[in-house]
């Protein structure tokens, strides 16, 4: 049991620190710091949809690692 | 619960003493003059040239319009609350979610502009003390608001006291200035009736100067402080809006007159009359107005947005933390915290100033057709309640309230294609789309989210670990190429396991 809520509570941790992750990298992206879309070669065509993808992706991330860690 | 404690104002707020009429229309005006005209000038004056005093005109007539059903409602039920209460008496606990989320989101996006504009007028300021280059100092608005927020944000959880009767005999002293130096120079006079042609454009200012109004709902708001609110609520809110047309007409007459075709920049239209008419002086007077102005409806902005999250906190529709009241200043300091980060969200990700002028007024816009529908409503589900003041001409005038509230929503989108409403349209209907979704969420319960989001965790595993399979094999993905592959592993698997672990416990506390 011991072992579960260790696991659990790693993965939560994990997976909020990705969706944090890619939320910053939301961030980044469309303010264009450090000229970050080139870096990443993010044509401006698909800006929008990369922005779309990381941000679901970050928000449920986010929000689930919170729901592992609070159960224990 | 009691309807009287909604949005804890008599946690946190100074009670406030019995007013009379001249009271009432003091709180009117406080709330309703603002930093908006300090602004929304210059943006109106692109839409609508001349036409921006005619419509200003039709915004306050259209104000007055849904402020009879205010004034119903208000004189009906005398309790705290506004629009979140009548919503509720109307229709009940959704319907009433929506009004407080509307109003609250419409106070986040005013407060998100207030500190844009403080920003536009201090950066004036400077360029007329320092040589420096409007243009190029412009570009730092959005860090100088963030900056702003933060202070007021820390003020505000230590305690501060509003002045606000003396800002509006000071703003007031400021217009009287303008008007008269505008006046005694004898301007040319305007073309302001506008062109069938430019009617789009009118409707499309109107729409956008609406929060300059609005304000004045802080006088049925405040019903219950209020000395025989069935005969002085009607009277103050007709005089307020008066006087408010008044004023703001007339601003916008002198700036109409003395501006013609010279160029100038759009946030500071207003300097730029001032200084044609009473020289720097005039421009640094309106700057210092308008930050001041700036300030003060941040700051109160903060402070009602954290009443308005705790009431529907105290109703269960938000967390419990945020009813939470600092030991030391005795402040919601969790929810003065929450909505500060919610203005800088706003300010560094918004829609630029003009964007949030729209989505503050399109949200304000909603909540005023939900008060005119929570009238016709309360009339069929209560005939008997005693109604001190009845909206003259029902069920006219609120049917039209409604239709005129939908107009100005369609007007700058369809008719103008005005991008700055296209922005703040998709910020403030997705911000609604977002707390109609956590409200929804709420009801669900925890277990069968922990389900619903085991589900999307192991899809999004799945997702990840095949894009990681596709790049290792060549594929070149569209989005973000240059992410390696033993990155995507990694979120795959810990998406994988976090989903199984969240289905487990989602199914093992349902069965």
């Amino acid at each position: 049991m011991k072992v579960k809520r260790i696991v659990t509570v790693i993965v939560g941790l994990a997976q909020g620190a990705i969706g944090i992750v890619a939320l910053f990298l939301v961030g980044l992206l469309y303010l264009n710091l450090l000229d970050f879309q080139t870096m990443l070669s993010v044509s401006t065509e698909l800006l929008p949809l990369s922005l779309l993808v990381l941000s679901v992706f970050g928000f449920f991330s986010v929000v689930s690692g919170l729901f592992l860690l609070r159960e224990h | 619960m009691n309807i009287n404690t909604l949005f804890g104002a008599d946690v946190w707020l100074k009670k406030a003493e019995k007013h009379g009429l001249f009271g009432a229309i003091m709180i009117g005006l406080g709330s309703a003059i603002g930093f908006e005209i300090f602004g929304q000038l210059g943006h109106a004056y692109s839409l609508a040239q001349g036409g921006m005093v005619f419509a200003l005109l039709l915004g306050g007539l259209i104000c007055l319009l849904t402020m009879f059903s205010y004034s119903e409602l208000s004189a009906a039920l005398p309790v705290k609350g506004g629009e979140y209460s009548y919503a509720k008496a109307a229709f009940g606990g959704f319907t009433a979610f929506m009004a407080g989320c509307l109003r609250w989101l419409s106070s986040v996006f005013g407060a998100a502009f207030a500190a844009i504009v403080f920003a536009e007028q201090l950066v004036y300021f400077l360029s007329i003390l320092l040589p420096l280059d409007q243009n190029s100092m412009l570009a730092f608005t959005n860090l100088i608001a963030a900056v702003l927020v933060f202070i007021i944000g820390a003020l505000t959880i230590r305690g501060v006291k509003e002045v606000t009767t003396f800002l509006v005999i000071a703003f007031l002293a400021i217009f009287a200035l303008f008007l008269i130096s505008g006046f005694w120079q004898s301007p040319a006079v305007p073309e302001i009736l506008p062109r069938f042609e430019g009617l789009s454009g009118v409707f499309a200012a109107t729409a956008y100067t609406f929060i300059m109004f609005v304000g004045i709902r802080a006088i049925v708001t405040g019903a219950p402080d209020i000395k025989d609110p069935g005969k002085n609520i009607p009277k103050a809110i007709f005089v307020s809006i008066v006087l408010l047309i008044a004023v703001y007409c007339s601003v916008a007459y002198v700036t109409v007159s003395v501006v013609g075709d010279k160029a100038f920049e759009e946030p500071t239209l207003l300097n730029f009359a001032a200084t044609q008419t009473m020289g720097l002086l005039g421009g640094a007077l309106v700057a210092v107005g308008g930050m001041v102005a700036s300030i003060s409806s941040l700051s109160t902005s903060i402070t009602v947005q954290s009443s308005i999250v705790q009431g529907m906190s105290r109703d269960g529709y938000f967390p419990k933390v945020l009813l939470k009241i600092h030991r030391r200043y005795g402040t919601p300091h969790v929810a003065a915290t929450v909505n500060s980060l919610f203005i800088l969200l706003f300010i560094v990700f918004g829609a630029g100033a003009v964007g949030l002028g729209y989505a503050a007024s399109f949200a304000s816009i909603l909540v005023f057709a939900l008060v005119n529908l929570a009238v016709l409503k309360l009339r069929q589900k209560r005939p008997r309640l005693e109604r001190p003041f009845k909206a003259p001409f029902y069920p006219v005038t609120p049917i039209i309230g409604i239709a005129i509230s939908l107009m100005l929503l369609i007007a700058p989108v369809l008719l103008n294609r005005d991008a700055s409403a296209e922005s703040g349209i998709v910020w403030s209907l997705g911000f609604m789309g977002l707390v109609l979704t956590t409200y929804h969420l709420r009801m669900v319960g925890v277990h069968r989210l922990h389900v619903a989001l085991g589900g999307i965790s192991l899809g999004m595993g799945f997702f990840a670990a095949i894009l990681a399979y596709l790049i290792e094999k060549g594929f070149n993905p569209l989005i973000l190429p240059l992410v390696p592959p033993y990155i995507l592993a990694l979120v795959s698997i810990t998406s994988i396991l976090a989903g199984i672990l969240n289905f487990v416990v989602g199914m093992r506390k349902l069965f």
